[in-house]
């Protein structure tokens, strides 16, 4: 058999072809069939696009602000998920109160996802009413002011910009909020 | 392996010589572009008030620069050279292979403008616009019809173990390029993360480890001069690798938002993977045997054993990452960064290397101007490499032991890592000097071609 298929290009092709989709089919379709949670929102998760077209500022405001997140790279430095590591929980937690785990349910309409894979800087998962929009600007346009050691670079084209201000820092705040679990108010919705 | 009649129509070699060009164009460019975003991590405002000269602009080029606009194209003239040889005929057609190549090189130039613009789909590999996802669909079909209609005629009936890496990795990676490219625009959220890491691993794993590999089972016997070990061993290397690397893609989520289970699955055949690397590793070892001598003085040999030893080590560290244990300390931090440099640079690069200072002087029927130029190359790749990788594993797994203590704010982990960036730095621009030394070199070899004329063997 092995002999016949180093001999043939169409044998070989099709047992190659074979190989590959038997892995191939079984991790990428079957999953969301099997696990439902992928595509099933959470109860607190806004669809920011829907409620865009129907008119709402807020949620347009949220989607020009993810745009500006994707277009200037930031998910090569900051992850967005809070993993099912102990340390992770506290870091994204809010004071003493722990970080609940993301799950796939938050991220039903996250179109392009923003998990990321690296952490030059803090996962931003629940970083939502963190810091109040005064920190954000300043942040923005210098970050070392704010957080001395810093390595995030300045983005003075998006400071300068009041539109753009305001639509990057709606996403900051709109992050982590599809699970109610921070006792007491923060500094803004 | 098979051996080149003498009646055999002498080869044009117009299309891999234009590629592996192209490629070296690249290679120089995406280095800087490299040199930049690493020094900007030391001097976060250099360069800062320009919107597209800033990290989150120039990392996705450095990525995409590296790994299309150099190793697959490198990888692609290589294969434009062995696969004839291996036919013993001529590439089917030089004319589709040079309009390959022009597709190719405006692809690669519209994503440098499209990327700095900030046009980024915000898919880590799978940055590009749709128009140019389509463009490289397209060139890939272009490629694959000429590799396929060369195998199609070819004088030798029984394929060489590079002919089946090369032919399986053009069927996969259109299945892997579609599913990372367009797949993932009807998907969102998990399901589209999934799409995201099947292509991102795979691209690694189904598209440049087996071109990689077919390099490799080609020019180690060429270069030493000595037949393959074992033609059993290969297969087995093969359909393991074809049945095992697919399912792996998860791994990259471990921890995260997606399902227990198939995160299980991913580390189950991550371990796996040992089967395919180490009967490689073990063939290529093997065929060395009596002729390790040949380390001292041949370029092309040094370049291609160290690709491998590479490529068992970052295959080793993989299945290692994927353990729950060692992916909580590991994962996010510039551990990763440096397992993904040594894959693509120090393994892929390096075999990539070696065949282009074996293949580029046979096909010019000249000498190559200066082996001492490429051994110095060859020093300051390893050397640079080496720092490179071993200083991100070092500052990444210390970090990533620093992170699992929250009592640690995340801004001192941040500052941990200045050594360890300084070091990878130097890394770089040694590894820089390198890319000027080989692109030197191709010059010189190039406009000297008719004073050293050499006669084809």
């Amino acid at each position: 058999m092995l002999n016949k298929i180093d001999k043939s290009s169409a044998l070989f092709a099709a047992g190659a072809v074979v190989f590959f989709w038997i892995g191939g089919l079984l991790t990428t379709l079957a999953p969301p069939l099997l696990d439902e949670s992928w595509a099933k929102p959470a109860p607190g998760l806004k669809d920011y696009a829907t409620l865009a077209k129907g008119g709402d500022v807020h949620a347009q405001m949220v989607l020009k602000g993810r745009a500006i997140y994707v277009r200037e790279g930031c998910w090569y430095c900051h992850t967005q998920q809070t993993r099912t590591i102990e340390a992770d929980t506290i870091r994204s937690g809010w004071r003493d109160v722990r970080s609940p785990v993301s799950t796939p349910d938050e991220f039903v309409y996250d179109q392009p996802h923003m998990f990321g894979t690296r952490r030059v800087g803090p996962d931003l998962s629940r970083v939502g009413g963190k810091y109040d929009r005064q920190w954000h600007v300043a942040h923005f346009r210098d970050p070392r002011s704010l957080v001395p050691g810093s390595v995030m670079p300045p983005f003075p084209w998006i400071a300068n910009d009041p539109a753009e201000l305001d639509a990057i820092v709606a996403y900051m705040q709109s992050l982590g909020r599809a699970k109610d679990w921070r006792p007491g108010h923060d500094y803004e919705e | 392996m098979s051996t080149e009649s003498p009646g055999v129509a002498r080869h044009e070699d117009k299309s891999a010589f234009g590629f592996l060009i192209v490629a070296s164009v690249f290679f120089l460019i995406s280095g800087l572009v490299a040199l930049i975003i690493a020094a900007k991590l030391h001097l976060p405002t250099l360069l800062g008030e320009v919107s597209w000269l800033t990290y989150g602009r120039m990392r996705p080029l450095h990525t995409n620069g590296m790994l299309f606009g150099w190793l697959l194209a490198a990888d692609m003239g290589l294969c434009f050279y062995l696969v004839p040889r291996l036919c013993g005929v001529r590439l089917w057609s030089e004319k589709l292979g040079l309009a390959t190549l022009g597709l190719w090189t405006f692809i690669i130039l519209g994503a440098v403008v499209t990327l700095s613009m900030g046009i980024n789909q915000g898919l880590e590999y799978a940055e590009l616009p749709l128009w140019l996802d389509v463009l490289v669909t397209v060139a890939w079909v272009l490629f694959a019809v000429n590799i396929f209609a060369t195998v199609a005629v070819r004088r030798y009936q029984q394929m060489y173990v590079s002919l089946w890496y090369i032919l399986a990795s053009i069927l996969w990676t259109a299945f892997v390029y579609i599913v990372g490219n367009f797949a993932t625009h009807f998907t969102s959220g998990v399901n589209q993360a999934n799409l995201n890491w099947f292509y991102v691993h795979n691209a690694v794993g189904l598209i440049f480890t087996p071109l990689g590999l077919g390099i490799g089972y080609y020019f180690i016997p060429k270069a030493a001069e000595t037949p393959l070990y074992s033609h059993r061993l290969s297969m087995i290397g093969f359909w393991s690798l074809a049945f095992v690397y697919v399912w792996t893609g998860a791994h990259h989520m471990l921890h995260g938002p997606i399902s227990q289970w198939l995160q299980t699955v991913a580390i189950l055949f991550s371990v796996m993977l040992m089967i395919p690397v180490w009967s490689l590793v073990w063939n290529f070892f093997a065929t060395m045997k009596g002729q390790w001598h040949q380390l001292k003085d041949n370029v092309p040999i040094k370049f291609l054993m160290t690709g491998t030893i590479f490529y068992l080590l970052t295959c080793f560290q993989g299945p290692m990452h994927s353990l729950r244990t060692v992916n909580a300390i590991v994962s996010k931090t510039d551990w990763i960064v440096g397992h993904a440099h040594m894959a693509v640079l120090g393994a892929f690069s390096f075999f990539a290397i070696g065949g282009a200072y074996y293949a580029l002087p046979r096909m010019l029927g000249t000498r190559l101007h200066s082996q001492s130029l490429a051994n110095a190359s060859f020093w300051l790749w390893l050397v640079g490499g080496l720092s490179f990788f071993v200083s991100l594993w070092i500052g990444g797994f210390l970090q990533g032991l620093q992170w699992n203590d929250a009592t640690i704010p995340f801004i001192d982990t941040v500052k941990f890592m200045a050594p360890f960036w300084g070091v990878r730095l130097m890394g770089g621009l040694l590894m820089f000097t390198g890319i000027l030394l080989f692109f030197w070199n191709v010059l010189i070899t190039y406009m000297g071609r008719a004073e050293r004329p050499e006669p084809a063997v």
